[in-house]
């Protein structure tokens, strides 16, 4: 079974051991590489089962039946087909809070791009006090996105706000601006603080992207008289491609989950002009219980549409955006 | 002087200014970054610093201190008084010393439960043979896609329900492993895919080395892999606890006892709608922010390699 002088296990010979011996080869710790990789696996491969996997699925189910109730926790669910979706569908709130979603994504995402390669294209020198430079300018990504939602509540505080104070100092305003609590503006306000949060994040993904480039292409493109913008266009974007597709999924699907920023910088308001479609589906799953098409009922088929929109978004990416490498 | 002189010495003077100019704005435009990046942070520690006297006030004062020339003379001038106050309020008539608490037990539980599952997934993934490897990796990071707010409601009816049972301490309303295992969950992925990455950099002839000695795998593993597995450790742990700290959806569900609730619930209740208690609220904010910028400061490293793992290699 062990060969004696490597240690090694014979794989082969597996089949042919029987029981027994395998239970002796256990207790001597003497396992083959694929029952370690079993070993090794299982806990987590069981774990997201649990919590991951299964969720997904009664999320589903439960988006089916009729509504669970809190204080009555062993009622059974009757199967109502797609009557949730139907409630869900002719609920005006929901549309709404979709194109806020979609307005927030797609208006962030590619201007936190386009902001993140050229702060990557500026952070690839070396200079002094680089360290805390990066260190300072990562900041706001490590910040909890409820806090920060607290932050810019109190920066752009309608009475009090230091922004306002700001834009009236140098003149462009004449008096303290509502940017949180004017209904057009809001929304745009929202935009623009995640895209203040996040664009330091998207640098720096960027930035390791844009040092895998070997740079004796940049060299031969310069001896061949390409311009600045040339090898910028025709070497640093394609090769940059699967880096660009990496950060679009890392910041995509979360920002279609904004949930911590309305909730704590508008509560979602004024209205419902930046109630996103996570907040939506937390207020209808909590804030209105009921048996029927209220509830966790309606929160799960809200939750349901989430999903899918999130898998069909990371999908397109990926058609789109991956080449299949040629080595 | 003929014509030709002259253009090299105009060349020569243009390309002098010019680096001046680049050097300049490469200066300006990394402290414009930095001063952006970090004003909200310092205009909420100048606030929690000011009496509420001068909180509520418009325009705003900037700065405590002013330094002035009069008849010749320097002056220190006060515009207003710094105080404590806000953070005495704080941690004595509001729990934010509990809630701070809360959150580093939360964060610390899940990063290491995420470090352990973690690397044992990673290294079986990346340096050991069995079949249908590449479609477990792949389940494993079809997780990260899933959105969070489609694990709630199962989670939290399952808390509910076992809320009083035998389970209920490991898994239920305002327990601290009811936060800890979604989490653990959630950034699994993102571990697993950090420690295979780091694995498949080290050289194959690790193992091979610790078997021809007369380890056997699991020897391997705990003599060999582990030791070299720490720095992979450190960002995961790091990372993983970052997002702990921050996260915000399932906190607010899980815990309704204000005695258990994590930093990011606390602040968010905090007062109303309308008569906030900002001088509390941003000292609140400030002391929730120390950990994160002490780790910016001293794991910028690790945290980079973390967030950027196997980008631009893959």
């Amino acid at each position: 079974m062990v060969d004696s002088t490597t240690g090694k296990q014979d794989i082969t010979r597996i089949g042919e051991e029987g029981l027994r011996g395998r239970l002796e080869r256990y207790r001597e710790l003497r396992i083959t590489e694929e029952e370690l990789a079993v070993v090794l696996l299982m806990p987590v491969l069981a774990f997201l089962l649990a919590v991951s996997f299964y969720p997904i699925v009664d999320t589903i189910w439960a988006s089916l039946h009729t509504g669970y109730v809190v204080q009555l926790p062993t009622q059974t669910t009757e199967f109502v087909g797609i009557e949730n979706y139907r409630a869900l569908f002719t609920d005006g709130s929901f549309w709404n809070a979709l194109g806020v979603s979609l307005f927030y994504t797609f208006v962030s995402v590619p201007v936190e791009l386009v902001f993140g390669l050229g702060l990557a294209l500026l952070l690839r020198a070396d200079f002094k006090w680089k360290y805390f430079a990066q260190a300072a300018i990562l900041f706001p990504w490590a910040l909890p996105t409820v806090i920060n939602a607290k932050i810019w509540a109190w920066l752009l505080n309608p009475d009090y706000g230091v922004i306002s104070d700001i834009l009236v100092r140098v003149g462009i305003l004449s008096q303290p601006y509502p940017f949180l609590s004017s209904p057009d503006v809001a929304l745009y306000s929202m935009t623009a603080i995640t895209i203040w949060k996040t664009t330091s994040f998207m640098a720096l993904i960027l930035l390791a992207g844009l040092s895998s480039i070997p740079d004796h292409l940049y060299e031969s493109a310069r001896m061949d008289g390409a311009s600045r913008w040339r090898r910028f266009r025709d070497i640093t974007l394609p090769l940059l491609k699967p880096t660009i597709l990496v950060a679009l999924i890392f910041r995509t699907l979360p920002a279609f989950q904004a949930f911590g920023l309305p909730y704590g910088l508008t509560g979602g308001g004024p209205g419902e002009a930046t109630t996103t479609l996570v907040l939506y589906t937390q207020q209808a799953a909590y804030n209105n219980p009921g048996p029927t098409n209220g509830g966790f009922a309606l929160g799960s088929a809200a939750a349901t549409v989430i999903t899918m929109i999130a898998l069909v978004i990371a999908l397109i990416y990926v058609a789109t955006l991956y080449e299949p490498e040629v080595r | 002087m003929s014509l030709v002189d002259s253009a090299r010495e105009a060349t020569l003077e243009d390309v002098a200014l010019w680096d001046i100019g680049k050097r300049f704005g490469f200066y300006g435009s990394i402290a414009a970054m930095v001063t952006i990046s970090m004003f909200p942070v310092f205009w909420i520690l100048l606030s929690s610093l000011k009496p509420p006297s001068e909180l509520f006030v418009f325009p705003q004062e900037f700065l405590p201190y002013v330094i002035t020339i009069q008849d010749g003379q320097l002056t220190v001038v006060q515009q207003f008084p710094l105080t404590l106050e806000n953070y005495r309020a704080a941690l004595q008539e509001r729990p934010v010393g509990q809630y701070l608490i809360n959150s580093a037990i939360v964060a610390s539980g899940t990063a290491i439960i995420d470090v352990v599952l973690g690397s044992m997934a990673g290294y079986a993934l990346s340096r050991l043979r069995f079949p249908y490897k590449l479609h477990v990796l792949l389940l494993i990071l079809f997780a990260a896609l899933l959105p969070f707010i489609s694990r709630l409601i199962p989670l939290y009816k399952l808390a509910i329900d076992l809320q009083g049972t035998v389970f209920g301490p490991f898994f239920g309303l305002n327990q601290y492993l009811g936060l800890i295992l979604p989490y653990a969950a959630f950034q699994m992925p993102f571990a697993v895919w950090i420690f295979q990455a780091y694995f498949n950099e080290l050289p194959d002839s690790l193992e091979e080395a610790g078997l021809m000695d007369g380890l056997s795998r699991v020897g391997v593993l705990f003599r060999i892999i582990l030791p070299v597995s720490m720095p992979a450790m450190a960002t995961t742990a790091i990372i993983v606890f970052i997002y702990a700290w921050n996260e915000f959806l399932f906190a607010l569900t899980f815990m309704t006892q204000d005695s258990k609730r994590t930093i990011t619930v606390g602040i968010a209740l905090f007062g109303g709608q309308f008569n906030s208690p900002w001088g509390i609220i941003t000292a609140a904010v400030f002391m929730s922010l120390v950990p994160l910028m002490v780790f910016m400061l001293v794991f910028q490293k690790k945290i980079v390699e973390g967030m950027t793992a196997g980008v631009g290699k893959a």
